[in-house]
């Protein structure tokens, strides 16, 4: 099962995309609409699948594996199953970014690309007084409690933003935005993401031995030669970049990063390093799932993604807070 | 001998085993001693002044002394979790002057209290220990297990374990990095007599193979019976290095612990009981 776990999350991940690629209220045919948009054709199906379908499905599938290895890895590095991305303060920081570009109508000029723009920014502008906050001594209780005061603050503005909003049609974007949704981005969204996702999944992916290592607790890691301070700073460096991108380009879609490692990590014999690349395809696989799950609902009233990941997550936490009792009776 | 090139010691150490092995002799009866490691000055800012010794190849070095003794200091300061000033040399290596995955490579620390966060297999916490080294020998990680007995527990999971195999399974991690230099912090602390005498002879046995062992111990019959020499601390001092005998007297202990001490080192086990 170990080994052959992420060949079949990888061909599972191709299956719904391609299911992701021909769902929506109009058939098409998605293997000649491809083919068609590739060439630069100017017909139905390769505007729709092009267009419209191919960024949808494509931000949903990085910004789900970015939220399933960023709380692989956060989790790993705290030593703790119940640790969220959402936790160290990224994806609050990302939101109020997101949300002054609406309120104070900033980086007018970047157009559609404003938004992401901005949220990756308050991302960055929180990790570093995270970083800063929890100093060199990276211990996850104090890298905790830094991220938990951070969230607290950084809601606060938001809600700030949110008690201020300049008029009631604006407030109604921020809040449909803050929901979390992949549905009408264009692919210069994912310029944003990809890089972002890229460079944060190589820093995590340069520290999976200190994961490991962690298992053992700080003592045990730093003898055996691991640098603990700099490695921790790059992993939380790391997960601010996926998830204050993903946040920035999507929204909040919740309960992935913490569900998403929670159910893998058995299958990889509880091993943190070998959590990752699992964590990250079956993120995007379970984000695409859901948006597809989206377009299936009736189209006027539009479920907002993250809503039906919070719908969906949420009992299956209780189920796994349930089964966990049960072990213990 | 601590000024050759480590080269030359090694070459020197298998001539010393050929020596060995046709006259079933020690190191010590032919008069070879292997100095692997000596401390000099060692310092820890508030918590150690000035701690000299040497650790000599095949022995088990016991760390004896009251609580905040400084001896779980010593053994982190050793391990590279904290920083010291003074000297340690290691094979005539500065320890200051090599790479933490170098000194990880060669001196390998089992903590007082380690706990897995996640419910990973015997097997891969053993594997653990190849960490510095970058592989997934499996005939070292093998051998490890063979030696530390958690063979048959290979697949467990090591949260479903008893505190004695535990305390094996830890060990094993730490031999599986076959370090020239064990350090192991009260290994034996909450282990019933049975895991005590089998953790001991463990680490005896370990040192007596071409390494050296140091061990922070508070059962004083136990280091009597399993160190070869006791190094004394208290409140941060070195009061006395030597043999268990020159250690272990009741002016010694009596004054270092506040408490009348009973030692009869002749009987077999050896007894050191507070009054």
């Amino acid at each position: 099962m170990e080994k052959s776990l992420n060949p079949l999350l990888f061909l599972l991940l191709i299956i719904i995309s391609w299911i992701s690629l021909g769902s929506g209220s109009i058939d098409v045919n998605v293997f000649s609409g491809l083919l068609d948009w590739l060439q630069s054709a100017d017909n139905k199906d390769a505007l729709i699948v092009g267009e419209i379908r191919l960024p949808r499905t494509l931000l949903a599938l990085v910004v789900g594996a970015a939220m399933g290895l960023s709380g692989a890895a956060l989790q790993g590095l705290l030593r703790n199953p119940l640790v969220d991305p959402g936790l160290i303060g990224a994806s609050q920081g990302a939101a109020l970014g997101a949300a002054s570009v609406f309120y104070f109508n900033l980086f007018s000029g970047l157009g559609a690309l404003a938004t992401p723009l901005a949220g990756l920014l308050g991302a960055a502008i929180t990790l570093f007084i995270l970083l800063g906050l929890s100093g060199s001594i990276a211990r996850p209780s104090i890298i905790i409690m830094a991220g938990l005061a951070l969230s607290m603050l950084t809601g606060a503005l938001l809600a700030m933003v949110l008690n201020f909003a300049p008029n009631p049609y604006a407030m109604q974007e921020l809040v449909f935005w803050l929901l979390g949704s992949v549905s009408n981005r264009g692919l210069d969204n994912l310029m944003v993401l990809l890089p972002a996702f890229l460079i944060g999944s190589l820093i995590i992916w340069g520290q999976r031995r200190l994961l490991m290592g962690l298992s053992l607790g700080d003592q045990v890691a730093e003898s055996m030669g691991l640098q603990l301070a700099r490695g921790s700073r790059f992993i939380i460096l790391g997960t601010a970049m996926l998830v204050g991108s993903a946040v920035a380009v999507a929204g909040n879609i919740g309960f992935v990063g913490l569900l998403v490692p929670h159910i893998l990590r058995p299958l990889v014999k509880y091993r943190p390093d070998r959590l990752l690349l699992p964590s990250a395809l079956a993120g995007a696989a379970v984000v695409c799932t859901a948006d597809i799950l989206v377009r299936l609902l009736p189209p006027d009233r539009e479920l907002k993604l993250g809503v039906l990941t919070a719908l969906v997550g949420a009992p299956f936490f209780i189920w796994l807070v349930w089964k966990e009792r049960q072990r213990w009776l | 001998m601590r000024y050759m090139h480590p080269f030359c010691v090694r070459k020197c150490l298998v001539l010393g085993q050929y020596i060995n092995s046709l006259y079933c002799y020690s190191f010590e009866e032919i008069g070879i001693i292997m100095t692997l490691m000596s401390i000099k000055n060692l310092t820890v800012e508030n918590r150690l002044q000035s701690v000299d010794f040497d650790l000599q190849q095949g022995e088990v070095l016991g760390l004896i002394g009251p609580n905040g003794a400084g001896k779980s200091t010593l053994l982190s300061a050793l391990a590279g979790l904290v920083s010291h000033s003074g000297e340690v040399e290691l094979n005539d290596n500065n320890l200051n002057s090599i790479s933490a995955n170098k000194r990880a490579r060669s001196i390998a620390l089992q903590p007082q209290f380690v706990e897995s966060a996640w419910a990973l297999s015997v097997h891969d916490v053993v594997s653990l220990g190849r960490l510095p080294w970058g592989d997934c020998d499996q005939t070292i990680i093998s051998a490890a297990m063979q030696q530390a007995n958690v063979m048959e527990l290979a697949s467990r999971h090591v949260d479903e374990l008893s505190g004695g195999e535990k305390a094996r399974v830890w060990l094993a991690r730490v031999m599986a990095n076959q370090p020239e230099v064990l350090l192991a912090d009260e290994p034996v602390a909450n282990l019933d007599i049975h895991y005590q005498q089998d953790v001991m002879s463990l680490l005896k046995n370990y040192a007596q193979s071409g390494h050296a062992v140091i061990i922070a111990i508070h059962d004083l019959s136990l280091a009597a019976k399993y160190c070869d020499r006791l190094c004394l601390l208290d409140q941060g001092k070195m009061i006395k290095t030597g043999k268990v005998g020159d250690v272990l007297t009741e002016d010694i202990l009596s004054s270092v612990f506040s408490t009348d001490v009973f030692i009869n080192l002749q009987s077999e086990p050896p007894i050191v009981l507070a009054r």
